[in-house]
């Protein structure tokens, strides 16, 4: 049984998207299912499009923070690559995942707000001394404020605690999804259960971290 | 019926809802902002389980995002990214019917029957392949110089340009056995 303590480092290193176990498989269904919404925004279901700002929102700010050195514009850099890939959606052919085409925009957009300033990515900060890299990294893990940072923590030991106080089958199930990345088939196999059960058991469980996280973002 | 919405909302997440659930859930979701919260807060836990402590967007980040696109009115680009190339690839053999039609004008313009000039200019532009072809003044072109014309433009257009090669006019032409026939004995001499 996969718990709490097993999860991957607290450094952000990790977004969903870098290769695991049955994560090839996880990406497929969700990425037929990103084509699926831009099919619709393509034919003017802007509601589509809010739902794949919902999807990414949290990579594409973390993607935009680490390329910056001040945390603090990135969201105002993500927003400018969500506005460009809405202008841009009908380029989008499906040649690529959604998410490779939008962190592309990402990146492009931020590089430019680089440039605008005259100033380089974190990424290529070879030159900068122990000091002033162990600042940007603690900015960059912590948040740009002490309030998001709180929040930040606020809101893993909420969720930390509602999956805490799952019960076992529903604990397993979101585990299984959320960290492992198996599709409901694959979690349906290793608890022995049927998929429409798996399906059931995770939604459930999210209910439940739902409800805990409530009232602390509203 | 709510938690069977939200239980799709969840399935979407996953890319394990069924594409016939998907319209109708979008619309809801549209038109729902408490389903549009949920759905936030379902994406989060997952990033929260994934990455504790990272940096994520700030609670009404999304909101503020579709709020840009309305109020500034942004609207898709009406035209994909790639039409420009797709429309250079019709105007190539364009330009290759332009250039054989301008060349055939030039062939009929100088072919009138009646004026020496004419004939001279003929006989001045018109490669080895033409230089036996009799241009007698005050007559139309008989079948058979035509034809032959025909041919020296056909052969033209081949070796003038790679685009003439390609333009369906020319290959029309080019498909008729006894142009040809003519095409052939042209290249010959």
């Amino acid at each position: 049984m996969k718990t709490m303590a097993n999860f991957p480092p607290s450094d952000g290193s990790t977004d969903g998207h870098e290769p695991r176990d049955g994560h090839e498989r996880q990406a497929s269904g969700v990425e037929q299912s990103d084509l699926e919404l831009v099919r619709r925004v393509q034919r003017g279901e802007r509601g589509a499009f809010d739902l794949l700002v919902l999807r990414y929102q949290h990579k594409v700010v973390k993607l935009v923070a680490r390329l910056l050195r001040d945390p603090a514009e990135a969201e105002d850099v993500a927003q400018e690559a969500f506005v460009k890939a809405y202008r841009a959606i009908n380029s989008f052919r499906g040649d690529s995942a959604f998410y490779t085409w939008l962190y592309r925009i990402a990146v492009n957009t931020a590089r430019n707000t680089m440039a605008s300033r005259q100033r380089r990515p974190l990424d290529y900060e070879a030159d900068l001394n122990e000091s002033e890299q162990s600042a940007v990294e603690s900015r960059m893990r912590h948040g740009d404020t002490p309030e998001a940072a709180a929040l930040s923590e606020e809101i893993h030991r909420t969720v930390n605690g509602a999956i805490e106080a799952l019960p076992e089958d529903l604990r397993t199930a979101i585990i299984l999804r959320e960290v492992e990345g198996l599709s409901y088939e694959e979690i349906a196999e290793a608890m022995e259960c049927p998929v429409g059960t798996v399906r059931s058991r995770i939604f459930r469980a999210r209910e439940a971290i739902d409800r805990s996280l409530k009232p602390l973002l509203d | 019926m709510t938690d069977q919405i939200r239980e799709q909302m969840s399935a979407l997440l996953d890319g394990e809802l069924a594409p016939g659930e998907l319209g109708l859930l979008v619309r809801r979701m549209e038109r729902d902002a408490e389903l549009r919260r949920a759905f936030g807060n379902y994406v989060l836990a997952g990033e929260s389980m994934r990455a504790p402590g990272g940096i994520t967007a700030s609670p009404g980040f999304a909101t503020r995002v579709s709020a840009a696109l309305d109020d500034g009115e942004v609207v898709p680009n009406a035209t994909p990214a790639r039409a420009p190339r797709a429309a250079a690839r019709f105007k190539r053999p364009l330009a290759g019917v332009a250039v054989a039609a301008g060349a055939a004008l030039a062939a009929v313009l100088l072919v009138r029957p009646g004026t020496d000039g004419g004939s001279l200019m003929v006989q001045r532009a018109a490669p080895p392949a033409m230089a036996g072809v009799p241009m007698p003044g005050g007559a139309s072109p008989t079948p058979a110089q035509t034809q032959r014309l025909v041919g020296f433009l056909v052969a033209h257009g081949q070796y003038a340009s790679p685009i003439g090669r390609r333009n369906a006019w020319s290959n029309a032409l080019a498909a008729d056995p006894g142009i040809n026939v003519v095409y052939e004995a042209a290249e010959k001499r």
